[in-house]
């Protein structure tokens, strides 16, 4: 038994420490080189000429720098754009578009990250970009563009930055702007104010003529596609207003003095699949678009004329003109605007603009400064090899550049091959553009991918970690006899899903296989239960029941990525626009499901202080006066959560509100969210106060009168909890819950056994947590309810509440399989059987209130737990935790090297990560109430 | 209120395992051949038939359907004694009464063309939309594909319970135990675990991204099943021949 418990103990704190392991080894944080970079002494003055060491003049002096947030590349270039000005500058030849390929993940800060660099962004700043912090993730000490603008010398001083739009910036680089105001995309469903709060800054910006460069982002786009997809009938009259602002601003560079001088670009920072979503590889998502625009760019476009619209190169891709790396625009700007490429640059200057500078040695030195600069990051990891900047014979390079097969070289040889191939054409004047370019291409395609290289050494301690935490929870296990329906699936369930985690496949389609196997298991369950007890109306068995109340909750979202988009209840059209009063009742029906539940709990907390009837009973049932009383106090509660989850739908998805007008809407909508949030947790709390406080006091009095009875702790603070998880569930979510409930009805109605239950929650926690609309995609977690009741941002407080409302329902179940576990569930009433004896009933009557009351006691005896079937749920969920871990691992060692995308190895790891906190803090949060 | 539940439940009997012997083939030679030629004919028809499925599911499947039929009833006309042939208890038999013909052929033949056409009858009417249904709680589309769903429920009727009905008839006691799973192993029986396991394991392919175009609805169902047939009625005839499920 302390064996026992010690092994568990291990094994959970090792759990912890696995993923951590394997995290860092997966995702290692990359150092980066400090400081800016500065202009230095290049030699080949023979090449150069003497004494230039001034860089070659800059063609701009400002920057405009326009951001709109998923600009696909379509929406610029395609026939069907709303953006008719800008197609007309490409035409004029006074714009330059491209496709700028954005590598996953495709979400705003890694690719604000990889714009202002030109380094590609690691994995952390993924989670980085949802943990939002202020201090980890800054750019401040970096060197980016911005930092090389506000470091040079202009002719009024240093350079001064502004920004307006997305506050992302401001908070990548602190205390850069001189004026700033950021947005937030608080609700998606605002499409107009968070641009118009960009918009009414541009014209008195553009009478400024302090500052360097101006930076603008736009998110109302991507609050459509979010919203209602790249279809959307928003999206044209958006494009249209982008439309109008680059022409407001186009104008004015043609006609004030103060901006003639003014590179104007625009870009997006990722695009958007069909659903409207991103964050993922598709080519909708990576490819956004890219237009440099000034007037004075006709002297590099003259001798290429380009249509516009265009079709894209492959029907049904995004590709655009030339496709270019979002990194290149860093290199580029410097080039243009005359500072140094930033130092973790791995981006290309822009051949198209090298028409600039007229001198052949200006033209070269540009491009070498570029290509030495991405020299230093090259040769910083491979050191072993020599990249000088004279010609070195293959004897001090130590292997044969030239041969019969190229192939034999490795990367980093290549990439030395390709330098000095540079250098001799710096010493003899070859094709030198050609073999710089060639160059930089490669060195930018072998760091890029090197970018997501991976600690093996880690993985390996990672797994071998997870392996012995299964190895630890099977020895706690009991014995394996009699071989239960029950522990047969769980292990058949285990290993098929160890299996399915090699086809990578299953990664985005995960939730089929939960759906699948929880199918199979409420069947198994009722051929089982059949042959126990026959039960005559077998289609009304509760397990048949229940698999009817999955066949609805797994069609309720579509999640994953094969069938992304298609048909489902939520947005069959039943709960929009007029009908949203459907969706309402059920929401209605919910929360008065838990008004009746939680006025239930107050009434017998009420009732433990009545005196009269304590005198003749041990157990105080509640008297219908309670009841009253109880209703009463908790209905103000649960009208507060109702009418906040209105209130924040009015705003977040007013289209499922449409259906309710009247007097009542106008009044809720102007209600203040932040307060009703705060009210509704405080009334929780209080109410979890007072009925803890009542079953303390009825335990003690228990004990004084050493009689035995049940406590309720566990329910109420389930019911509780189900109520603070409605509130942190998105509406059109909400009745699912009302489905959940009767499903936890049907399987009380089951005898299951503990390995039963244990199998049945973990299985419903899986299913609940796609159900909800979730899935392995990091673009699927959902932040609208991340902010209740937060007036300003708190990472723990934030942190706590995404991950609240995003694991909503395997919180609900790992919750409700402990209340099963326990038989909380089951219909309780408190019966003496002392009494049974005496009273003169008929026979088939007593017996079966005498089982009655037996089940009572067991259920009690379970629960006041001899530990065994405790030790065997924790027992069971750690093993099932670790096995997970330990498949998922493995399979991302084995898959690592065909991952030709590390995305998807990210979600393999997210999926790491997600199981040692979903389930893993499910099985943790056993009843100690109990 | 859920205590109704629970009085009803303590009223119900609790089902014994069946003490009935596994079904033996009959024992000639025509049928000691086909029971092993069967399984090998009803796979190939649907070898045949795959690629038509796969490019026209719903044709395909209609098309099969009798062919189908014809295999499984001569199968069980061959080599499986009809039902009251074989040792069970005979309690009522609602619907079926066993004719007292005057000639020995005309009665061997009665006895087995009755059962015949009552199987086909009740897995048309009662196996057929109880298996769609369980097909649809499983997670077959609502809203589209009704006939793919409708057939494919069929061609698993008809794989599974048609010899079922032949060699057990209609007595509620057995097929309680059938649902159970209280019955010993045996071809028949066998064959109905078979199939109905494998139409659950085909849904493993479906949402894999190997763009194949037989990964549509319902093909791989349908070769899971009738793959699970040949297996459970091979296994249920041999190896685990007689044996019951079990936990002790």
């Amino acid at each position: 038994m302390a064996l026992r418990t010690i092994l568990l103990t291990v094994a959970n704190l090792l759990i912890p420490v696995a993923i951590l392991v394997f995290a860092t080894g997966f995702f290692p944080y990359k150092p980066f080189m400090p400081g800016l970079a500065e202009y230095e002494e290049l030699g080949w003055d023979n090449v150069l000429g003497q004494g230039w060491q001034q860089p070659p003049e800059a063609p701009f002096d400002k920057l405009i720098f326009m951001v709109v947030d998923a600009l696909r590349s379509d929406f610029v270039y395609g026939e069907e754009s709303g953006m008719s000005f800008v197609q007309s500058l490409i035409r004029d030849g006074t714009a330059l578009p491209f496709t700028a390929h954005a590598t996953s993940p495709t979400i705003t800060m890694p690719r604000v990250k990889a714009i202002t660099t030109g380094s590609i962004p690691s994995f952390v700043d993924v989670i980085l970009n949802f943990a939002e912090s202020d201090t980890t993730s800054t750019l401040a000490t970096q060197d980016t563009w911005l930092a090389q603008i506000k470091a040079k010398d202009f002719d009024d001083g240093k350079g001064k930055l502004v920004m307006y739009g997305d506050d992302t910036w401001l908070k990548l680089f602190p205390n850069f702007f001189e004026r700033a105001d950021g947005t937030t995309s608080f609700f998606v469903s605002d499409f107009t104010e968070v641009d118009n709060n960009v918009t009414r800054h541009v014209p008195s910006e553009l009478l400024n003529s302090d500052w360097d460069a101006m930076i603008m982002h736009y998110l109302g786009l991507d609050h459509i596609g979010h919203k209602a997809g790249p279809k959307s009938p928003n999206m044209i009259p958006k494009q249209k207003e982008m439309d109008d602002i680059v022409r407001d601003i186009y104008n004015a560079i043609e006609n004030e003095d103060h901006l003639s001088n003014t590179l104007f670009v625009m870009c997006g920072d990722h695009g958007m699949n069909d659903g409207g979503n991103h964050g993922g590889s598709s080519p909708g998502e990576t490819s956004p678009a890219l237009v440099f625009m000034s007037p004075k760019l006709t002297k590099v476009t003259k001798n290429i004329k380009r249509e516009s619209p265009v079709q894209p190169k492959n029907e049904g891709e995004f590709e655009y003109y030339r496709m270019v790396e979002q990194s290149d625009i860093a290199p580029t700007l410097a080039g243009l605007l005359g500072f140094p490429v930033p130092r973790n640059n791995l981006g290309v200057f822009l051949e198209e603009f090298i028409g600039f500078w007229d001198k052949s040695s200006d033209r070269v030195q540009l491009l070498y400064r570029n290509a030495k600069q991405m020299k230093k990051i090259v040769e910083a990891k491979y050191t072993s090899l020599r990249f000088d900047e004279t010609v070195l014979e293959s004897k001090e390079m130590g292997f044969e550049c030239s041969g019969p097969d190229a192939s034999h070289l490795t990367d980093g040889q290549a990439l030395a091959c390709l330098w000095h191939s540079v250098v001799d054409t710096m010493e003899v004047k070859g094709d030198f553009v050609h073999h710089i370019y060639k160059f930089m291409r490669e060195a930018q395609k072998t760091m890029s991918g090197a970018a997501s290289n991976y600690d093996v050494a880690r993985l390996f301690v990672g797994t071998a970690l997870a392996s012995i935490i299964c190895g630890l929870s099977y020895f706690t296990l009991p014995s394996f006899r009699p071989v239960t329906p029950a522990g047969i699936y769980y292990t058949l369930t285990l290993v098929l899903y160890a299996i399915l985690m090699f086809a990578s496949s299953y990664v985005e389609e995960e939730h089929n296989f939960w759906y699948w196997a929880t199918s199979g298991w409420f069947m198994c369950l009722f051929f089982n239960n059949m042959r126990k007890d026959w039960y005559s109306k077998w289609i009304f068995h509760p397990a048949i029941m229940a698999l009817a109340a999955h066949r609805v909750i797994r069609r309720w979202n579509q999640t994953g990525q094969k069938y992304a988009g298609a048909d489902d209840i939520v947005n069959s059209g039943i709960f929009h626009g007029g009908n949203s009063f459907v969706l309402w009742a059920l929401i209605g029906a919910t929360y008065m499901d838990i008004t009746i539940r939680l006025s239930r709990h107050v009434a017998r907390s009420i009732a433990t202080f009545d005196q009269e009837q304590k005198v003749r009973n041990v157990e105080v049932e509640s008297t219908d006066q309670n009841r009253m009383v109880g209703t009463i106090a908790v209905l103000p509660l649960c009208g507060t959560a109702f009418v906040f989850k209105l209130a924040f739908t009015a705003k977040d998805a007013p289209e499922l509100t449409n259906g309710i007008t009247g007097s009542m809407m106008e009044w809720v909508v102007t209600l203040d969210l932040i307060g009703l949030a705060r009210m509704v947790f405080g009334g929780l709390l209080l109410s979890g106060s007072w009925i803890t406080f009542a079953e303390w006091y009825r335990s003690k009095w228990r004990a004084k009168r050493g009689a035995q009875g049940n406590g309720d702790l566990a329910v109420a603070f389930f019911d509780l909890t189900t109520l603070f998880l409605l509130t942190q569930t998105k509406a059109q979510n909400i009745p699912l819950y009302l489905l959940f409930r009767l499903q936890f009805f049907f399987l009380t109605l089951l005898d299951l056994t503990p390995t039963a239950v244990t199998l049945t929650t973990l299985l419903l926690t899986q299913t609940s947590f796609f159900a909800l609309g979730n899935s392995n995609a990091i673009s699927s977690i959902d932040l609208s309810n991340s902010y209740n009741g937060i007036s300003d941002y708190s990472v723990l407080a934030v942190g706590l509440l995404v991950f609240l409302s995003n694991w909503a329902g395997p919180v609900y179940w790992s919750l409700a399989g402990i209340l099963l576990l326990g038989s909380h569930g089951r219909p309780q009433r408190y019966i003496n059987t002392s009494e049974l004896h005496v009273a003169d009933w008929i026979v088939k009557e007593r017996e079966f209130l005498n089982q009655m009351a037996r089940k009572e006691e067991k259920s009690r005896e379970v629960r006041r737990g001899a530990g065994g079937e405790w030790a065997r749920h924790v027992g069971l969920m750690t093993l099932w935790t670790g096995g997970m871990l330990a498949a998922v691992m493995a399979a991302c060692m084995c898959l690592v090297r065909s991952f030709f995308l590390p995305w998807r190895g990210g979600l393999h790891g997210m999926r790491g990560l997600r199981w040692g906190l979903g389930v893993w803090c499910g099985g943790w949060a056993r009843g100690d109430f109990c | 209120m859920a205590s109704t539940t629970v009085i009803n439940a303590n009223a119900t009997s609790k089902l014994q395992p069946s003490t009935a012997a596994p079904i033996e083939p009959l024992k000639n030679d025509a049928a000691r051949l086909y029971t092993h030629i069967h399984p090998i004919l009803v796979l190939s028809l649907y070898a045949f038939k795959f690629p038509a499925l796969v490019a026209d599911p719903v044709s395909t499947l209609l098309g099969t359907l009798a062919p189908l039929a014809v295999l499984q009833i001569a199968f069980v006309a061959v080599c499986m004694p009809p039902t009251g042939g074989a040792p069970t208890i005979k309690k009522q038999k609602p619907g079926e009464k066993k004719p007292k013909g005057p000639g020995q052929l005309e009665q061997r033949l009665n006895s087995k063309i009755v059962p015949a056409f009552l199987s086909l009858l009740l897995t048309a009417i009662a196996a057929t939309p109880l298996l769609t249904t369980t097909l649809v709680l499983f997670g077959a589309p609502v809203s589209t594909h009704h006939l793919h769903t409708l057939l494919c429920g069929a061609h698993i009727a008809i794989l599974s319970t048609l010899p079922l009905v032949y060699v057990h008839g209609v007595n509620g006691e057995t097929w309680r135990q059938i649902v159970a799973l209280l019955l010993p192993m045996d071809e028949v029986y066998g064959g109905l675990i078979g199939t109905v396991l494998g139409a659950w394991l085909g849904a493993v392919p479906i949402p894999l991204d190997w763009d194949r175009e037989w990964q549509k609805w319902p093909v791989t169902i349908v070769t899971g099943a009738y793959i699970g047939y040949a297996v459970g009625k091979l296994l249920g005839g041999t190896l685990l021949k007689g044996k019951k499920i079990m936990f002790d």
